[in-house]
């Protein structure tokens, strides 16, 4: 792990998630164990229904462990209630999806805008958080287009604008690239690589190795474990 | 003082037995718009009054064209009217002072009570109503038939109400992965409630104006078809102030209701359940 690491941001101890399956119990997660320094872009990468997006669910507060913590920024989660959880998400989490998940009625701006209405930003300072964010990704010219009116890398774009809308401590990518052609998706791996540099400390879950490859840390999984933590760039 | 007016009915009259004739200072009658029409009469049009056709009668002249009344009960009725004087009247029937029927005006209606009795005091073997109490007696028919147009009302909103509570659940499914994406990005289940009930309401006021909308030129139609057919003002269907109010409020209550239930069952459901995961 890199020396210039910051302070933990992700803390999971020994966490194990397990689902009822009919009369079976079927362990997603088998004591997970690994920290996520302030600062890092870490990948986790491994092959489909090895656990990686039941870890990125339980990372993102989205889901409740069987047994195990997770800590982020120094805050217990693994145990709240749906209500402190959204509101712990809107705060500190961000969320980019491989499907974009853009509201189709409201205008880029306005759908960076949306996270920050919730949080009770004045109208005012949203606008220009979101003008700043669309002009840090490259779509202040698009502000007024709807989604049905971008491209696919743009949509993006503006997905990971608005899960950078209230500062969060950490950025989750789930397949972030999943839905995109190959230039598009190197030019959101370098978007993330930039926003890396700028400070944002990410966890992306993927298949996709280039993406994987850029990121400065490695966490592979298998059957549920991590069998290799990665060594920080 | 009272104005003595009676009525009669002439199911036979032609136009053939209406010829002009001359005379000095003949009387006046009034005949309804719809025999003006057909006979091509017009004010001050003179004409024969007789029972009998070829036959010379009393010369008349047209005083009055009136308007037909927008009666429900003259409908189906293709008859003629035709309001004479008494006296002409007793000439043309040969009844002599005899009558069958007759309706008193008053002036006002604290009037019709005493009129009543008079009338009932005086002429023995008549009987006196109010038309208020016939009109009652008559409408009957039409008191179902409005019964009838109320429980088809009734039937159409609550099918109305099972099919907008159909389709926003519907529009609701159809956003489980978008409000998923919500929850996930920190978006509280109040909010989202709140907006999606905010658009089932502008949704049922919009499409409750467009509904009144429709119900309107519907209507205009339908009138316009039926008073040529059966000849008369009578409006058969109405959209009234108070129908519009009922109609946008019910939408809304409906809409606010169906709303609340759709978002309400989806903010209820784990977002990782609404990603079908």
């Amino acid at each position: 792990m890199s020396e210039l690491a910051g302070a933990p941001i992700v803390e999971v101890h020994d966490l194990v998630r397990e689902y009822r399956m009919g009369n079976e119990t079927v362990a997603a997660l088998k004591g997970v164990s690994f920290t996520v320094r302030q600062g890092e872009y870490a990948a986790i990468v491994g092959p489909s229904g090895c656990g990686k997006s039941t870890l990125l669910n339980l990372i993102g507060v989205i889901d409740r462990p069987t047994r195990g913590t997770v800590s982020i920024a120094g805050e217990r989660v693994d145990q709240l209630g749906d209500a402190r959880a959204t509101d712990f998400r809107l705060r500190r989490i961000g969320f980019v999806f491989q499907r974009f998940y853009l509201m189709p009625a409201l205008s880029a701006r306005e759908n960076i805008e949306l996270p920050l209405a919730e949080a009770g930003v004045k109208k005012s300072a949203r606008r220009d958080r979101a003008m700043t964010l669309l002009e840090y990704v490259g779509l202040a010219r698009r502000e007024r287009h709807r989604p049905s009116q971008l491209s696919g890398g743009e949509q993006q774009r503006v997905a990971i604008a608005r899960a950078l809308a209230n500062s969060p401590s950490l950025l989750l990518a789930d397949e972030p690239t999943g839905e995109l052609d190959a230039r598009t998706g190197a030019e959101m791996i370098a978007l993330f690589a930039r926003l890396n540099g700028d400070g944002t400390t990410i966890v992306v879950v993927t298949h996709d190795e280039v993406l994987a490859r850029a990121t400065k840390r490695v966490i592979h999984m298998r059957d549920g474990s991590i069998v290799d933590h990665g060594t920080a760039g | 003082m009272h104005v003595l007016l009676v009525f009669l009915a002439l199911p036979g009259l032609a136009p053939a037995a209406l010829g002009a004739q001359g005379g000095a200072s003949p009387r006046t009658i009034a005949i309804d718009e719809r025999l003006a029409a057909d006979a091509g009469l017009r004010l001050g049009d003179r004409l024969s009054l007789t029972a009998t056709p070829g036959v010379a009668g009393d010369s008349v002249v047209i005083g009055a064209i009136v308007r037909r009344r927008a009666d429900p009960a003259e409908i189906a009725r293709g008859e003629y009217r035709v309001r004479l004087h008494l006296t002409s009247l007793q000439s043309l029937l040969g009844y002599g002072d005899r009558v069958d029927r007759f309706a008193v005006a008053t002036r006002s209606s604290a009037a019709t009570g005493a009129a009543i009795a008079r009338i009932n005091d005086a002429a023995f073997g008549f009987r006196a109503h109010r038309s208020a109490d016939i009109a009652v007696e008559t409408s009957t028919t039409f008191a179902v038939v409005s019964r009838f147009h109320r429980a088809i009302g009734v039937i159409t909103i609550v099918a109305s109400a099972i099919f907008l509570l159909c389709i926003m659940l519907l529009k609701v499914e159809e956003r489980r992965r978008d409000v998923a994406a919500l929850r996930l990005m920190g978006i509280s289940a109040p909010t989202i409630v709140r907006s999606v009930v905010l658009e089932a309401a502008c949704v049922a006021v919009l499409g409750s104006i467009a509904g009144v909308g429709v119900g309107g030129a519907a209507s205009w139609f339908v009138n316009r078809h039926y008073q040529a057919v059966y000849r008369t003002p009578l409006r058969f269907s109405l959209v009234t102030g108070d129908i519009v109010l009922l109609a946008v409020l019910l939408s809304l209550g409906l809409g606010i209701v169906a709303g609340w239930l759709a978002a309400r069952r989806l903010v209820r459901t784990p977002p990782l359940a609404l990603f079908g995961r």
